[in-house]
């Protein structure tokens, strides 16, 4: 084995750009959530009021209301994905004519910008006159109004993220399937297991760590969400879809409380590091310490 | 796995593709559809196209350089992270070094951040602590490809990682015997066995790149704008350009769906994650 | 903006064509001497009047004086966001930003902005015969400070009015239909009563008719601060309810109980009657901004509305956008009993003047070559083409350009109502602390709006939270 050096060196570049775009701007961003800071305050200045935000921010209902909807919206959209990720995957599995085009087709909605496909759902849903609203009423009678219905527009947030997401899921779950040896299966049906037993004793073990490093990637990308929910809802109807992304938004730029927005940002940090981290040990760790 | 009927999921996949692409087709309707019509009933089929959306934003100076911008940066960073990312990852797989796995963790960390608070502490120190003389990093194609590493290195090592794991030490320690360097072995050995996950991590870092808007709305003002914040430019007190706003995503998917097609058949062999490991 | 892509290129074609060339080209090359090689960059929105200063009057300033004016179009709030970063900062990017009406007081009181009346005087040399003070209408006045100086040249300016169609007005059967189902004639409403039976009636013609029409347009977006604008700025007015029932004479008070407003029976009664409307807009009206309201009544969905007057230029003359384009009438808003008297004596106001000024920061680097250009785009020469290209008036010599009394006609109206009854409107009170105190209060506005929280109840709630903030903030003592 060759000296730990060439290792550092290695790694060098990669920590000095996350130092610098990454460490520094947390420490400042730690610094701002222990001040009140507010540039059009009567005291524009940064006054420093110890624990004060973190205590403030226990009782802010807006924002335990907006980790609800959050937690909510990642647990539906993330398992939503997980599931019609594994049945297109598993469909991929089979032979058909016309494969690679289905496939390249059911990766399309990866390559659009979120802003670009909050724009679309929002012209698709505008009431009366976008598409949706308008056949489903027309044809069934269904009356949808994102501007006035909390479970329209979290419905239509959740469809429009699987719409969009799902794709990654199921490359990811090909990937894993395709790469399964065939040994424990067949031995399993000499054996006589049932598909059920199969599936939850062998496949599902087996494609787990696959699994958890793509919900691990939706899951930290879903509790960031901003774009698409800015264009499509604007947190609205009320407070239904003013997920924490949204919430963190419009507390620093229209409103401009840098302090207070600091500090709900860095117990969002904490709150994201201590879920991904808990899925990380429980479910990877102990695989890499076989190695 | 036994035969199915081709028939099923023929039309399985048809269904599933609608879905898929129906948005997509709605968009490409906005954008050839005059804005006069975009308020009243709306018909599924497409009649009698309007281009004028397509000569406008085609004719527009600064939209070709928000193109050229675009491509720069997500390019440029797509390469920066993925051979960074490479290193690293090559690193931490073959190295004893201490720490290395919290390093590990803590590298991912940093895509979890919640983006618009740290856009004030990134545009005060690529204004005032990043410069040097009249040169600073706000606003520059360099700039934005160091900001975007914050979530695209991480992305790349996590996806790199597995990678480098399932590729036997041996190789390299058989190669170390023979007389190697290690920069030979890392290039020469290890690098294009692991090309299908470089292919991946490529290419989802060149779309996570491509596709990002607030830190470049942000963080870019007039020489490295990019076509995300040229959208925006759209949204205005005046009304929304709808049909400009689509055509500008119908030319963003265009040099996307380009790169996604050179290495379409790459990404499912790359993109194992943990599985092939085991 | 199509219509402005074309008027500017003909514009700058025109302008070109004349080659400019008279007796002041010598001020400007003289004046812009020294500032050869200088790169002005402005923030601004991208807003009509924003891009024929980009693609019209910028080149043409650079043409005539070798300055070169780089200008930034963005979207609403990212261009607050990157004016107040780089000022906060004290960065020196920007040599211009574009102030809108609300945020002046914002920037007043951090002294974010550079005072241009004695700057000029200052220079005497940078003073250009063409541009004075006193040929901007009354709007201007919202851009001094306390010491009567100018902080921004006005460069857009409009009233929130009540547009109405006039070809449905005008139908003999439909004023008939409405004689008999009303007993009034059918025109304009002048009070508040008879602008819900006009709604009521096209509601009710437009269902029976089977026709995509509606009585009224609402601004009643339920995650978005257009509709708290719409309440406080041109519903509350209109019934007497000012300054978003805040009183900055008595601390800030918001509360009944304190001496606000905010919770009175008045405004819980304004907006009782803002949000009974809905029942007779378009479904959209739940998810329309100032934008959207905009594109319904350009559409032909709603019989009247309240709509601003940056959409009334579009609507009445743009046929690309508009498909009601000739058929635009302009009024006064509804108003309760006596607010027009209050708003006479300069007491109240009936709606809303809006609109924005492009202001000197106090950290940018080329304040004097900045000076020019905006005294440039001050001048009254300027202003008809561009008046023309994008709605807006700001100097008051521009309305009587032939080619505006054209464009007048054109909009039914618009500009005599601006020049006549403009001064019966009102900009937004003069708060530091506009979007702070909106967004504090507007979670519990879009909760009103939703039916979670009663109007009763979501005021007097908002009246709280008003104070509260207000304190937090260090202005309510």
């Amino acid at each position: 084995m060759q000296s730990n050096r060439l290792g550092w060196i290695l790694l060098a570049p990669t920590l000095a750009i996350l130092f610098f775009f990454g460490v520094l701007p947390f420490i400042y961003v730690v610094y701002v959530s222990f001040h009140q800071w507010n540039p059009f305050a009567a005291d524009p200045h940064m006054i420093f009021n110890g624990a004060d935000n973190f205590r403030k921010i226990v009782f802010d209902a807006e924002f335990l209301n907006s980790v609800g909807v959050t937690v909510l919206f990642v647990l539906f959209a993330v398992i939503s994905e997980l599931v019609v990720g594994y049945i297109l995957a598993q469909a991929f599995m089979k032979e058909f004519p016309g494969k690679a085009i289905f496939r390249t087709i059911h990766t399309l909605p990866l390559i659009m910008a979120p802003i670009i496909v909050g724009s679309v759902w929002k012209l698709m849903m505008t009431p009366s006159i976008g598409i949706i609203p308008h056949y489903l009423n027309e044809w069934f009678g269904i009356t949808v109004n994102i501007g006035t219905s909390p479970v329209a527009a979290f419905t239509t947030i959740i469809i429009m993220d699987i719409w969009h997401w799902t794709p990654l899921v199921t490359l990811t779950l090909i990937a894993a399937l395709v790469s399964l040896p065939p040994d424990p299966f067949e031995q399993a049906q000499i054996d006589g297991a049932n598909k059920r037993q199969i599936f939850f004793h062998i496949t599902v073990p087996m494609i787990a760590p696959a699994v958890v490093a793509t919900v691990f990637i939706r899951l930290m990308d879903a509790l960031r969400t901003v774009d698409e929910v800015w264009m499509l809802t604007g947190g609205g109807p009320g407070s239904a879809t003013r997920f924490v992304g949204v919430h963190i938004f419009k507390e620093v730029f229209p409103k401009t409380n840098y302090g207070y927005g600091s500090t709900i940002s860095v117990i969002v940090l904490y709150l994201t590091i201590v879920a991904c981290w808990l899925l990380y040990v429980t479910m990877l760790a102990p695989r890499n310490k076989k190695d | 796995m036994k035969k199915n009927n081709p028939i099923i999921a023929i039309v399985f996949w048809s269904l599933v593709s609608f879905l898929t692409l129906f948005p997509i087709y709605w968009l490409f309707v906005i954008s050839v559809k005059p804005a006069v019509q975009l308020f009243s009933t709306p018909d599924v089929i497409l009649s009698d196209p309007y281009w004028g959306n397509y000569a406008k934003v085609w004719g527009d100076r600064l939209l070709r350089s928000y193109m050229v911008n675009s491509l720069v940066i997500s390019t440029g960073n797509a390469l920066l992270c993925t051979i960074l990312g490479f290193f690293a990852c090559y690193a931490l797989s073959r190295f004893k070094m201490a720490g290395k796995e919290s390093l590990f963790f803590w590298t991912i960390t940093n895509r979890m951040a919640p983006p618009a608070v740290f856009l004030l502490p990134l545009f005060l120190l690529m204004t005032q602590v990043y410069a040097v003389g009249d040169f600073r990093l706000l606003d520059t194609r360099i700039g934005m490809i160091l900001v975007y590493c914050t979530f695209n290195l991480p992305f790349a090592i996590w996806t790199l990682r597995p990678t480098l794991d399932g590729i036997p030490k041996e190789l390299d320690e058989a190669a170390y015997v023979d007389g190697a360097s290690s920069w030979k072995v890392i290039t020469e050995i290890v690098f294009p066995l692991c090309r299908p996950g470089l292919a991946v991590t490529l290419i989802l870092t060149w779309v996570f790149a491509w596709n990002e808007y607030l830190l470049a709305a942000t963080l870019t003002n007039f020489n490295a704008r990019t076509l995300t914040t040229g959208l925006s430019e759209y949204v205005t007190t005046t009304g929304t350009e709808w049909g400009i706003m689509a055509t500008i995503s119908v030319f963003t998917l265009i040099p996307a769906l380009i790169v996604f097609g050179l290495v379409q058949k790459h990404i499912v062999a790359g993109l194992t994650f943990g599985a092939v490991k085991g | 903006m199509n219509t402005v892509f074309k008027l500017a290129a003909s514009a700058l074609a025109l302008s070109f064509a004349a080659g400019m060339a008279n007796a002041d080209d010598a001020f400007w090359k003289e004046a812009a001497a020294p500032y050869q090689g200088v790169t002005l960059r402005g923030v601004t929105e991208s807003s009509p009047p924003s891009l024929y200063i980009r693609e019209v009057l910028a080149p043409q300033f650079e043409e005539l004086t070798g300055i070169r004016v780089d200008i930034e179009t963005t979207s609403w709030d990212q261009m607050f966001d990157k004016a107040i970063k780089d000022m906060e900062a004290g960065t020196g990017i920007y040599d211009m930003v574009y102030i809108e009406q609300d945020i002046i007081y914002s920037y007043l009181a951090r002294d974010f902005l550079t005072d241009t009346t004695q700057l000029l005087a200052d220079h005497p040399e940078l003073k250009a015969p063409t541009y004075d003070e006193g040929n901007f209408t009354t709007f201007a006045d919202y851009f001094k400070g306390s010491n009567g100086h100018l902080y921004g040249i006005p460069m857009e300016a409009f009233i929130k009015i009540y547009l109405y169609r006039t070809d449905l007005f005008g139908d003999p059967d439909i004023q008939a239909a409405f004689k008999e189902s009303t007993g009034r004639d059918l025109t304009p409403a002048t009070t508040h009563e008879e602008y819900t039976e006009i709604a009521k009636f096209f509601y009710d013609y437009g269902q029976k008719n089977n026709l995509q029409l509606w009585g009224a347009t609402v601004q009643g977006h339920t995650g978005h601060p257009a509709s708290w604008y719409e309440y406080v700025e041109t519903i509350a007015p209109t019934f007497g309810i000012y300054n978003w029932g805040i009183k900055a004479d008595n601390n800030y008070a918001a509360s009944v109980a304190n001496g606000g407003e905010m919770n009175s029976d008045t405004a819980k009664e304004a907006l009782q009657w803002w949000l009974d409307l809905r029942q007779y807009a378009p479904p959209e009206s739940n998810q329309s901004t100032w934008t959207e309201v905009g594109t319904t009544f350009g559409a032909g969905r709603a019989a009247q509305g309240l709509v601003y007057g940056e959409n009334a230029g579009w609507i009445a003359s743009d046929p690309e956008k508009s498909l009601v384009v000739g058929k635009v009438g302009v009024a006064l808003p509804p108003l309760s009993d006596g607010v027009l008297a209050e708003a006479e004596a300069g007491e109240g106001y009936i709606g809303y003047y809006d609109g924005g000024a492009f202001g000197l920061p106090s950290t940018s680097k080329n304040k004097e070559a900045a000076a020019l250009f905006l005294e440039y785009i001050g001048q009254n020469e300027v202003q008809p083409d561009w008046a023309v290209a994008a709605p807006r008036v700001t100097n008051t010599a521009t309305y009587d350009d032939p080619k505006v009394q054209d464009m007048n006609k054109e909009l039914g109206g618009y500009y005599d109502m601006l020049k006549d009854k403009g001064y019966l409107f009102a900009g937004a009170p003069a708060y530091p602390f506009h979007a702070q105190l909106r967004e504090a209060v507007a979670p519990t506005f879009y909760k009103i709006l939703t039916g979670d929280v009663s109007v009763s109840d979501g005021l007097d709630q908002m009246a709280e939270i008003a104070e509260a903030t207000l304190t937090e903030l260090g202005y309510r003592k």
